[in-house]
């Protein structure tokens, strides 16, 4: 018995100890391949849980056609444009103070200065944010957040997720919307500012909605090629796109890659997720809930426990030589 | 004397300006970035007519110029990826004619009026082999400008667009990720039947 406890105790042992293992190892690794984040993409090996993602994804895009969609055409149809206009500065410029914090954590000072005074501009002449006056003084809005700033700290992107109602994301993409949301000032405000925060952030996704919806053969993976390729391009800052060649493709289709393998035969009907909003960015917005928190716990979790299943299989290998 | 100096700087000019245009006529010659800035003010030509051409005439329009630069066969091919090779040569003729459809019906659909909207060379870099990739921005007024990156091979003695990358996102790459799926998930009719669809869809409105 006690023996049998002692064992169970040194496996969790050995589990916090690969934890820090590998907490040290993606630290290290971060300092060798900053910068280098961008090789990661467009592979099908970034969505092992096809199958589950299709399945969310499906589930979102009937609450977007029978909520989401519904409201907030509602309320494109009742507010003037002017208001929204507002409504969407209001919130964009709440995001600053998020912008500002990643601007530091990486390193990107200058920025930094600038959209500080981007957030003090708009806050003061601005009205409390609801005029962009910074956008005519030549300070444009920059697009930062915690994502960005472990990818830039080398932490890799992970599995491509699709999160009910929020949307599609990463695993790297969890810890940073619990990041953001708790840097987002409107987190703390209170319920009907928040819903005008989610109905704001899905009035100002339609056009890239109905974008998709135009564009997509395969909406389910347009969604999430141009995501990954979209974070991608925002975490190097544009300079992704150089290391993509078309060598790349021609070798590939000529020697045959085996990268995809889709098991499943369901047939997924075409449509779109309530938070494909990509190209507006308000993913961060509307994840306050404590959800995606015990999620992404969850997945850490998981995730040691998996290395520290490998380790140990690494160990008994040893001991057998 | 002055008066002689200026019909041979008169004289010099036409001789320049004839030799510029007919350097532009004759295609074989024309550089990567003669290629995508062709094809770019064409492109703002069909949004300042958007309106009164519509749709039909739009794709009419865009027709050649589409054709003309971008190396479609090519893109068609690299869209399937290894599928290519699986599909029997109607197949194989049956996807480059609609892809082409889409792609002209695509630029038709999406570019369809103007508001002050106009290109900007950015720059030219040379790839590992033998390609050109052409930076260039969209300026959208009182909106945040989209660059666009064309990535073009070299065809003959010209060259032709083989990639658009807007924003980061590579038009190819996209393309691929979904035209593999469908292949493998539901088949080369699906496939054809879904660009049908879209195809029909952006003549409609």
């Amino acid at each position: 018995m006690n023996r049998l406890h002692k064992g169970s105790r040194s496996v969790k042992m050995q589990h916090t100890f690969s934890g820090v293992l590998i907490v040290v190892v993606l630290t290290l690794g971060g300092c060798a391949t900053t910068g280098d984040v961008a090789h990661q993409t467009v592979v099908s090996n970034t969505d092992p849980y096809e199958n589950m993602n299709r399945k969310i994804f499906g589930f979102n895009d009937s609450v977007d056609n029978y909520v989401a969609k519904p409201v907030s055409t509602a309320y494109k149809w009742i507010t003037p444009q002017f208001m929204q206009t507002g409504v969407f500065n209001f919130f964009n410029n709440l995001k600053n103070v998020n912008v500002v914090i990643n601007d530091v954590l990486q390193a990107k000072f200058s920025q930094g200065a600038e959209d500080t005074g981007r957030f003090a501009i708009n806050s003061t002449i601005g009205l409390g944010g609801l005029v962009d006056v910074a956008k005519h003084v030549g300070l444009e809005q920059n697009e930062e957040d915690f994502d960005q700033t472990l990818a830039v700290w080398g932490v890799p992107q992970g599995s491509y997720l699709v999160l009910p109602i929020l949307g599609p994301s990463t695993a790297r993409g969890i810890p940073g919307a619990v990041f953001d949301t708790a840097a987002n000032p409107v987190t703390y405000i209170g319920m009907p500012v928040q819903l005008l925060s989610m109905l704001n952030a899905r009035a100002s996704a339609e056009g890239a909605l109905k974008f998709i919806d135009e564009a997509a053969l395969d909406p389910y993976v347009f969604t999430r090629e141009s995501f990954l390729q979209w974070r991608n391009n925002l975490a190097t800052d544009g300079k992704a796109e150089a290391s993509f060649d078309i060598d790349d493709f021609e070798n590939e289709s000529l020697d045959g890659d085996n990268s995809a393998s889709f098991a499943d035969a369901n047939t997924d009907k075409p449509g779109i997720a309530l938070r494909l909003d990509e190209k507006t960015q308000k993913i961060e917005q509307v994840s306050s809930s404590f959800s995606s928190v015990t999620q992404s716990f969850d997945a850490t979790a998981k995730s040691f426990e998996e290395a520290g299943n490998k380790l140990d299989k690494l160990e008994t290998l040893k001991r057998r030589r | 004397m002055i008066l002689k100096k200026m019909k041979l700087a008169v004289v010099f000019m036409f001789v320049l300006f004839g030799a510029m245009n007919a350097f532009a006529l004759d295609e074989g010659d024309a550089t990567a970035k003669q290629v995508v800035e062709e094809f770019q003010s064409e492109l703002i030509d069909v949004m300042k007519d958007g309106k009164k051409l519509g749709y039909a005439g739009r794709y009419e329009k865009l027709k050649n110029p589409v054709s003309n630069s971008h190396e479609l066969t090519k893109i068609a091919r690299i869209v399937v990826g290894k599928e290519w090779e699986k599909l029997s040569e109607e197949q194989q003729q049956k996807l480059v004619d609609v892809f082409s459809q889409l792609s002209i019906a695509s630029y038709a659909h999406n570019f369809k009026d103007y508001s002050g909207e106009s290109f900007v060379f950015d720059s030219e870099e040379e790839t590992t082999r033998g390609g050109v990739v052409v930076h260039s921005h969209l300026l959208i007024p009182g909106d945040k400008p989209v660059k666009f990156d064309y990535m073009l091979k070299e065809k003959g003695n010209s060259w032709r667009i083989i990639n658009i990358i807007a924003n980061g996102v590579s038009d190819l790459a996209l393309k691929r990720s979904e035209y593999t799926t469908i292949l493998q998930r539901e088949g080369f009719d699906v496939l054809i039947t879904k660009i049908n669809e879209k195809i029909n869809n952006y003549s409609k409105q």
